[in-house]
C-alpha cells in the first residue's frame, strides 16, 4: 500500500451560536493514502462538509472553530501552521471543488483569468508563463480548445464545462490532496459519468489524493476505494468500498444502502429508517443512531460505542459488533 | 419539532454566534437605545400639553411655544455661563423657550412624517404589487408613472403647491406624498416580481387561488418585511424632508414650531446663539438615527425564519 | 379498455428568442417538440430526462402554469383547453394537484402549516372553518405528522416533514392526479425512502394517478408503471417500466441506465464498463438535424444525421431510433443493459 498522505486524528469542530454549541464534527479519525480516493458519505448536517472545511481551515470564523484533534498532511500538523503558512498550503498542497459550478466561479472574470489567479498566487510565474500553465490546466480537465476557452466567461459555458473549469482551478497548482464536496451533485447523469471518468483519469496522471464528499452511494461505489460513513458528527463505519456495499456492519450503513432504490431490480417497498437525525444541540448520550436503530440494545442508549477494527481496514462503531 | 441543524451554506441567517460579550451588549443596546429615543419622542409629542383632553395648562412643555419675552432674547442654555434653569435650553431670537419649542416641534415633525409614510406606503404598495404580479401593460403604465414621479423635482412641486394653496401643514403632507409613493411602488414591484416566480405562488395557482388572494395572502406578507424596514427608515427621511421644506419657508409657517423651521430661524444667529438651531438639529438627528437602527432590528424580528434562533 | 385519466397529444412549446430594440423574433427554443403520452387511473407515468429535456415544461402545461404553443391535453377524454374558466375551476383544478421539488420554497414562509394545507380547501370549496380544520387534521395524520404541529411555520420542520406537508396539501381536495416534480431529489437519502413509500401507499389507498418528473432512474423504476425517456424536447422511448429497464432499446436510454448503475471497483476489474457519452445535450435553440441524439450517440450512422427517425413499436415499447427501422435488426439489438450487477 502506498504512503499515508493525510492523517486526521480525533478532529472536533464546533459551531458556537446563541442557541448553544453545535458539535458538527465530534472526534473523527481517518487517513488517506497517496493517490487514493476516499469517500466521506452521509446525509446533510452529518458533518462531512465541515470536515472538509476543517482540513482546509476555512471554517466561517468566529462561529466555527476546530476545538481539538490533529490534521497531519505529509508530516505537518496543519493545526500548528500560522494563518499565513496555511494560506500558502491552500491551493498548492490542498485544494477544493465545491458543489455548485454556478456560484463557485466569478461571473465578471474570464475563465483564464480565474485559473491564472491561482497559478500566479502559488507559483509566482511571469505572465507569459501563466498562460501556458492555464492552458495545461484546462487540458488536464479535457476542456476542448483551451486556447479559445481561456477568453470565455463562465456564463458562456454549460454547467458541465463550468464544473470542469472549477476542476482546472483546483488542479492548476498540482495539489497533493483534493477535497471535492459534492462536485457531481448538480450535474446530469450522463455528464456526471463523464466527470467521474475524467477524475479517475486525472488521478492516474497526477497521483492526487481525493477526499470525495457526497451523499450519493452510487457515486461512491464508482470512484472511491475506501469509504467512511458519517452520522451526526461521527464516523460510524470505515471500510473498502465493496465491503461497505456487500458486508456493511453498522446498522446505519446497511439501512442507508437498503433504503436506496435499485436500478437493477424491482422493489415493491423500500426499507426506510424512521425518524430523523438528532439535533446537534441535543445529542443522545449513547450511540447517536440509537433512537432510530432497529437493533438497539440497552447499552446503546447509555454509552457511546468504541471504534472496533473488525478486520484489516474495516472499523465499526457499534455495540453489536465486537 | 425544531430542526436545529447548522447549515453552514445558509448565509441568510445572521451570524450572531461566537460574538464576544461586548459585541452582544452592543447589539442589545442598538435596540434599546433607538427604541427608547423614539418612544420618548412620541410620548413628548403626545404629552407636550394636554389641551387635547381639556387641560391646557398641564404638560411637559414648560412654556407655551409661542410665548415671546423680548427682553429674554437669546438666553444661553442652563449649563453654560449666563444661562438659567428658567430656560433649560435657552431662548431664541424672539425670547421663546427653545425646550418648549423642541417639545412642540416633535408633534409637527413626527405627525407629518407618520402621515406621509402611511399615505405613500399604502398607495405605493398597492400599485407596486399590482404591477409586479400582473405584469404586462398594467405594469408598463404604472412603472412609467413611477419613473416620472421619481424624476420630478420634488422641490419645485412643493414650491408650486405652496404658491397655489399656501404654505402649511397640509401642503407639506401633500408635497411629500405626491411623489413619495413612487419609491414604495418600485420596491414592492421588484419584490413582487421575485416572489411571483417562487414555487409557492405557482402552487397557489395550481390550487386555483384567485389573483387577489395571491396578492394579498402570498405576495403582500412576503413584501411586508422590506416594506417595514423602508418605512422605519423613512421616519427619519420624512422628518428631514419636512425640516427642509420648513427651513425653506414652504412648510410649517411661523409661529408654529417645527424642528425644521427652528433650525431655519436660528441660522442667522449661529455665531452668537448656536443653541437655537442646534437643539432641534440634535432632535432631528436622534430620530433619524433611531429610525435607522430600529429598522434593522425590526427586519430581523419580522421574519419567522429568523425568529427562532 | 384501460381507464385513461390524462392524455397528452402532440404537445409543443416554443419560446421565441428575441433580439434588438424591436424585440424581433430571431428563432425559437423548442423546449417541448411533439410529445404524446397517456396516464392511466391509479398508475404512475414518469418523464425522465436531463435538465433541458423539457420535462418540467410538460408538467407546467398539465398544471396550466404554462400555455402550450400547440397540442391538446385531454382529462378524462375532455380537452382542457376548451374548458371555460368556471369549468376549469370546478372540474380540473381541484382534481389535479402537485408536489414540487423543493420543500424549502414551495411553501409561503409566512403561513402556518394549518393554513398551507387548508388553502386548496378555502379556495375551492365552501366548507366551514370547522370542517376545514378537521379535514386538515385528518390529512396531517395520513401523511404521518402529529396534530400538534399544525400551528408551526414551515421553517420549523425538516426537509422530509416539509415534503409530507406538501403531500398533505396536494391531497386536501381528494384529487385524481398529482404531478410530482422531482418529489424526493431535494431530500436526504434516508428520508427519500420514507416519502416514496408514503406516496406509493397513498396511491394504493386512493387510486391516485401520478405524473412523476424525475432524473434519477432508480427512483423512477421504483415509483413508475410506465416511463417516458425524454431527450431535447422529444420522447425517445416509452414503455412499461419493467420492460424498459430490463430491455432498453434506445441508445440514450442505455447510456442513461449505464451511467446510473451502481458499479463497484471490482466490477470494473471484471471488465464492466460504463457507457460514457461524449459531449453535452445541444441547445434546444438549434436542435441537430435528423435524430436529435446523433451528436452523442455511439451507434450513429450517416442516416441519423439526415433523417428524423420515426416512432416504432417494438412489443409494448415505442422507440424513436433508426436502429429499429429494419425489422431484421430488432432482435439483434434487443439485449439488456450493459452494466453488470452490483453487490447486494
Amino acid at each position: 500500500m502506498s504512503k499515508i498522505l493525510l492523517q486526521v486524528e480525533d478532529l472536533c469542530t464546533s459551531f458556537f451560536t446563541r442557541a448553544g454549541e453545535f458539535k458538527a464534527v465530534d472526534g473523527i479519525s481517518f487517513y488517506v493514502h497517496e493517490g487514493e480516493t476516499f469517500g466521506l458519505v452521509g446525509e446533510s448536517a452529518c458533518g462531512k462538509t465541515v470536515t472538509g472545511l476543517s482540513i482546509l481551515r476555512l471554517l466561517p470564523e468566529p462561529a466555527g472553530r476546530i476545538v481539538g484533534g490533529k490534521i497531519i498532511l505529509d508530516g505537518t500538523n496543519l493545526m500548528e501552521l500560522s494563518k499565513k503558512e496555511m494560506r500558502a498550503y491552500r491551493g498548492k498542497m490542498i485544494s477544493m471543488i465545491l458543489q455548485d459550478p454556478m456560484t463557485s466561479l466569478n461571473p465578471v472574470y474570464t475563465v483564464g483569468n480565474q485559473i491564472g489567479e491561482s497559478v500566479r498566487l502559488h507559483q509566482g510565474l511571469r505572465d507569459d508563463k501563466v498562460e501556458d500553465e492555464v492552458i495545461s490546466a484546462l487540458r488536464l480537465l479535457r476542456i476542448p480548445a483551451p486556447e479559445m476557452r481561456i477568453r470565455d466567461y463562465p456564463f458562456q459555458m454549460s454547467g458541465g464545462m463550468r464544473q470542469r473549469v472549477v476542476g482546472s482551478i483546483a488542479m492548476s497548482c498540482r495539489p497533493r490532496l483534493l477535497i471535492a464536496d459534492e462536485p457531481t451533485t448538480a450535474l446530469d447523469a450522463t455528464i456526471q459519468a463523464q466527470y467521474i471518468a475524467l477524475f479517475k483519469d486525472i488521478q492516474k496522471q497526477t497521483d492526487v489524493a481525493i477526499i470525495f464528499i457526497t451523499h450519493d452511494f452510487g457515486v461512491v461505489a464508482n470512484i472511491c476505494q475506501r469509504v467512511a460513513v458519517m452520522y451526526a458528527g461521527k464516523i460510524v463505519e470505515t471500510a473498502a468500498t465493496s465491503t461497505i456495499f456487500k458486508a456493511p456492519k453498522h446498522p446505519y450503513t446497511s439501512a442507508l444502502i437498503h433504503s436506496v432504490p435499485r436500478l437493477d431490480r424491482k422493489d415493491d417497498r423500500l426499507y426506510s429508517i424512521e425518524g430523523q437525525p438528532p439535533s446537534l444541540l441535543d445529542l443522545p448520550p449513547g450511540c447517536r443512531f440509537a433512537p432510530r436503530c432497529p437493533d438497539v440494545q440497552e447499552i446503546c442508549h447509555k454509552q457511546q460505542p468504541p471504534i472496533v477494527e473488525i478486520s484489516d481496514g474495516h472499523s465499526v462503531s457499534c455495540w453489536k459488533v465486537k | 419539532m425544531l430542526s436545529i441543524m447548522p447549515n453552514i451554506e445558509d448565509k441568510t441567517r445572521p451570524r450572531i454566534s461566537g460574538l464576544s460579550r461586548g459585541a452582544r451588549i452592543l447589539r442589545g443596546l442598538s435596540l434599546v437605545i433607538p427604541a427608547t429615543v423614539l418612544a420618548l419622542m412620541f410620548l413628548t409629542a403626545i404629552f407636550a400639553d394636554l389641551a387635547w383632553i381639556g387641560l391646557p395648562d398641564v404638560g411637559l412643555s414648560p412654556y407655551h411655544p409661542n410665548d415671546q419675552v423680548l427682553k429674554e432674547r437669546r438666553l444661553p442654555p442652563a449649563f453654560i455661563e449666563g444661562g438659567s434653569t428658567e430656560h433649560l435650553l435657552g431662548t431664541d431670537n424672539l425670547g421663546r423657550d427653545v425646550l418648549s419649542r423642541v417639545i412642540h416641534g416633535a408633534r409637527v415633525s413626527l405627525s407629518v412624517s407618520l402621515l406621509v409614510i402611511f399615505i405613500t406606503a399604502t398607495i405605493g404598495t398597492i400599485l407596486g404589487i399590482t404591477a409586479g404580479y400582473l405584469g404586462g401593460r398594467i405594469e408598463g403604465f404604472i412603472m412609467r408613472v413611477v419613473d416620472v414621479a421619481l424624476s420630478f423635482p420634488g422641490l419645485i412641486l412643493a414650491l408650486l403647491l405652496a404658491t397655489i394653496i399656501g404654505p402649511g401643514y397640509m401642503t407639506v403632507v401633500i408635497a411629500l406624498s405626491a411623489l413619495g409613493w413612487a419609491g414604495y411602488a418600485r420596491l414592492t414591484r421588484g419584490e413582487s416580481l421575485r416572489i411571483r416566480q417562487s414555487d409557492f405562488v405557482a402552487q397557489a395557482r395550481v390550487n386555483g387561488a384567485s389573483t387577489s388572494r395571491i396578492m394579498l395572502r402570498h405576495i403582500f406578507p412576503n413584501v411586508l418585511n422590506s416594506l417595514i424596514v423602508i418605512m422605519t427608515l423613512a421616519v427619519g427621511m420624512m422628518i428631514l424632508a419636512e425640516s427642509m421644506l420648513s427651513y425653506l419657508g414652504i412648510g410649517i409657517s411661523a409661529p408654529t414650531a417645527s424642528w425644521g423651521s427652528m433650525v431655519a430661524d436660528g441660522r442667522n444667529d449661529l455665531d452668537r446663539a448656536w443653541w437655537i438651531s442646534t437643539f432641534p438639529g440634535i432632535a432631528i438627528g436622534a430620530v433619524v438615527m433611531s429610525g435607522n437602527f430600529l429598522g434593522d432590528w425590526i427586519r430581523d424580528k419580522m421574519d419567522p425564519r429568523l425568529r427562532q434562533l | 379498455m384501460t381507464d385513461v385519466i390524462l392524455e397528452a397529444r402532440d404537445l409543443k412549446k416554443y419560446y421565441p428568442v428575441t433580439k434588438g430594440l424591436l424585440q424581433r423574433t430571431i428563432g425559437w427554443v423548442r423546449a417541448v417538440d411533439g410529445i404524446s403520452f397517456t396516464i392511466e387511473r391509479g398508475k404512475t407515468l414518469s418523464l425522465v430526462g436531463e435538465s433541458g429535456a423539457g420535462k418540467t415544461t410538460v408538467a407546467k402545461a398539465v398544471l396550466l402554469l404554462e400555455k402550450l404553443t400547440s397540442g391538446s391535453i385531454l382529462f378524462e377524454g375532455k380537452d382542457i383547453y376548451r374548458f371555460s374558466k368556471s369549468q376549469l375551476k370546478m372540474e380540473y383544478r381541484p382534481r389535479v394537484q402537485s408536489v414540487q421539488q423543493n420543500p424549502w420554497s414551495s411553501m409561503n414562509p409566512r403561513m402556518r402549516v394549518r393554513d398551507i394545507i387548508a388553502e386548496p380547501l378555502v379556495v375551492n370549496t365552501k366548507r366551514t372553518k370547522e370542517e376545514i380544520r378537521s379535514r386538515v387534521l385528518e390529512i396531517l395524520d395520513q401523511v404521518g405528522l402529529a396534530p400538534n404541529q399544525v400551528d408551526y411555520y414551515p421553517h420549523e420542520f425538516s426537509g422530509g416533514q416539509r415534503q409530507r406537508i406538501a403531500v398533505a396539501r396536494a391531497l386536501a381536495l381528494n384529487p385524481d392526479l398529482i404531478v410530482l416534480d422531482e418529489p424526493v431529489s431535494a431530500l436526504d437519502v434516508s428520508i427519500r425512502a420514507q416519502i416514496m413509500n408514503l406516496l406509493k401507499d397513498l396511491q394504493d389507498q386512493y387510486n391516485l394517478s401520478y405524473l412523476v418528473i424525475a432524473h434519477n432512474l432508480a427512483t423512477v423504476r421504483f415509483m413508475s408503471h410506465t416511463v417516458a425517456i425524454m431527450y431535447l424536447g422529444e420522447i425517445v422511448e416509452f414503455g412499461e417500466a419493467e420492460e424498459l429497464f430490463t430491455r432498453p432499446l434506445h441508445p440514450y436510454t442505455r447510456a442513461l441506465i449505464s451511467a446510473s448503475m451502481l458499479t463497484l471497483p471490482e466490477d470494473e476489474d471484471k471488465g464492466v464498463e460504463k457507457i460514457i457519452l461524449s459531449g453535452e445535450m445541444p441547445s434546444p435553440l438549434n436542435p441537430p438535424p435528423g435524430c436529435r441524439f446523433h451528436t452523442r450517440c455511439v451507434e450513429a450512422t450517416d442516416k441519423c444525421s439526415k433523417d428524423v427517425p420515426e416512432v416504432r413499436e417494438i412489443g409494448q415499447q415505442r422507440v424513436k431510433c433508426h436502429l429499429y427501422a429494419d425489422p431484421s435488426v430488432r432482435s439483434a439489438v434487443s439485449k439488456g443493459p450493459d452494466a453488470g450487477p452490483a453487490g447486494k
